[in-house]
């Protein structure tokens, strides 16, 4: 480039690498140019070209041009989101309106909109450390999902304890129940445990807790099961 | 695109690669220039960048004919304003400037020179004073370098250099008038 050839003319000449020749060259150019001659009068006076300083500087223009640029499309796209976004509040603002009317509308059945929440519908087992020391051979969760996936009747649902001895072939007996639950969840709960998985340890006392039903269920609930089918043994402990 | 080309694209488009082009060539020559004046490093890059900054307008509005000399006065402008902001006493000479603005003047009469031109030329180099009669002949004439000058008369070498430069100017008026005066 011309710039870097002056630029390296300008060097030779404050450091006197010039022929004299040259040197005339440049100062005669210089007459006409006062551009060049203020040019060399400032690099004189730094004793020198830089030409890191220089480097530096054309990075510095660099950025500015790129940064500029960048911005540029920043806008664009910001113009881009903006109309995005526009289209966004105008289907949120529909979607308002139609969800207004249709709550004029049906007003009269929203009674029916109460649901059970998630945890609710689902039992939930609590191992009581005080009492035993039993483990699911196959853990925790899987017998929490085993129950989950086999429980069928169990009354208006609520919380039960429930201790029992485990066998020697790993299958819980003497289940009892604590307290005066409601029986179809004892019911539940000991069929659950004897069809279940095999266990681990001596005793094993558990608080599971059923998910709760309506009360305009609770007739279906309470068939009476033959009596062979309770197994349940009173016991002290 | 030549330096016009991207002179009228900027102005059209504002598009910044372009100017960006068109300034990098003189950013080494500005750097001088700054430092001239400024006379620190880091004031000079930031001055040539600020000019950079303030061409981004300027160039979208005004009409440039000749960019190089546009820039390098419009950036000796941009150095004395930052000087006097500092109000720091500054030592231009003033024979530069005057240098300065004949330039444009000078361009195109190189080459119509007759026989008579050459004699007013002699008639006219005995009106300058001794220093500058003796350094412009011998630049111009023995096409010696400033330094040689220096050595050969014993004058400092910025004396050379403004009695040269200043001898020419002298010429150049004195050639005039002979011209007007016939």
């Amino acid at each position: 480039m011309e710039n870097n050839y002056q630029l390296s003319r300008i060097h030779n000449y404050i450091h006197g690498l010039m022929s004299k020749e040259e040197m005339f060259q440049l100062e005669k150019e210089a007459l006409e140019d006062p551009f060049l001659q203020d040019a060399i009068d400032g690099y004189r006076l730094q004793n020198g070209v830089d030409a890191r300083q220089l480097s530096l500087l054309q990075q510095r223009l660099n950025r500015r041009v790129e940064n500029t640029i960048a911005t540029r499309h920043a806008q664009y796209y910001t113009w881009q989101r903006l109309a995005i976004g526009a289209a966004a509040g105008v289907l949120f603002v529909v979607l308002l309106a139609l969800l207004y009317f249709k709550h004029f509308n049906g007003k009269a059945e929203r009674t029916t909109d109460v649901t059970l929440s998630e945890p609710e519908n689902l039992v939930a087992i609590e191992p009581l450390l005080d009492g035993g020391d039993a483990t699911p051979v196959d853990g925790w969760k899987a017998f929490e999902q085993y129950l989950n996936n086999q429980v069928k009747d169990a009354g208006n649902g609520g919380e039960i304890i429930i201790n029992f001895r485990i066998g020697k072939d790993g299958l819980p007996e003497q289940i009892r129940a604590e307290g005066a639950p409601d029986q179809a969840l004892v019911n539940e709960a000991v069929r659950l445990l004897r069809s279940g998985a095999k266990w681990q340890g001596t005793t094993g006392r558990l608080k599971i807790t059923f998910p709760l039903k309506e009360m305009k269920n609770s007739t279906q609930s309470n068939i009476i099961k033959p009596p062979h089918c309770f197994g349940v043994e009173k016991q002290g402990s | 695109m030549n330096e016009k080309e991207l002179l009228q694209h900027y102005k059209t488009t504002g598009d910044l690669s372009a100017l960006g082009k068109l300034y990098s060539p003189y950013m080494s020559l500005l750097y001088g220039v700054c430092f001239k004046y400024l006379q620190d490093p880091d004031r000079s890059q930031d001055a040539v960048m600020q000019i950079f900054e303030e061409l981004i307008q300027k160039l979208r509005h005004y009409e440039v004919d000749n960019f190089k000399s546009w820039l390098h006065v419009y950036s000796k402008n941009y150095c004395l304003m930052q000087l006097r902001k500092d109000k720091r006493t500054t030592q231009v000479d003033i024979e530069d400037n005057l240098f300065e603005s004949e330039q444009k003047l000078n361009i195109d009469d190189e080459s119509k020179w007759e026989e008579r031109d050459f004699e007013k030329l002699e008639g006219c180099m005995e009106t300058l004073n001794e220093e500058q009669k003796e350094c412009v002949r011998l630049f111009y004439l023995e096409q010696k370098c400033y330094k040689d000058i220096a050595d050969l008369t014993g004058y400092d070498l910025n004396k050379v250099k403004s009695a040269i430069q200043n001898g020419k100017r002298n010429l150049r008026i004195c050639m005039e008038r002979k011209e007007n005066g016939k």
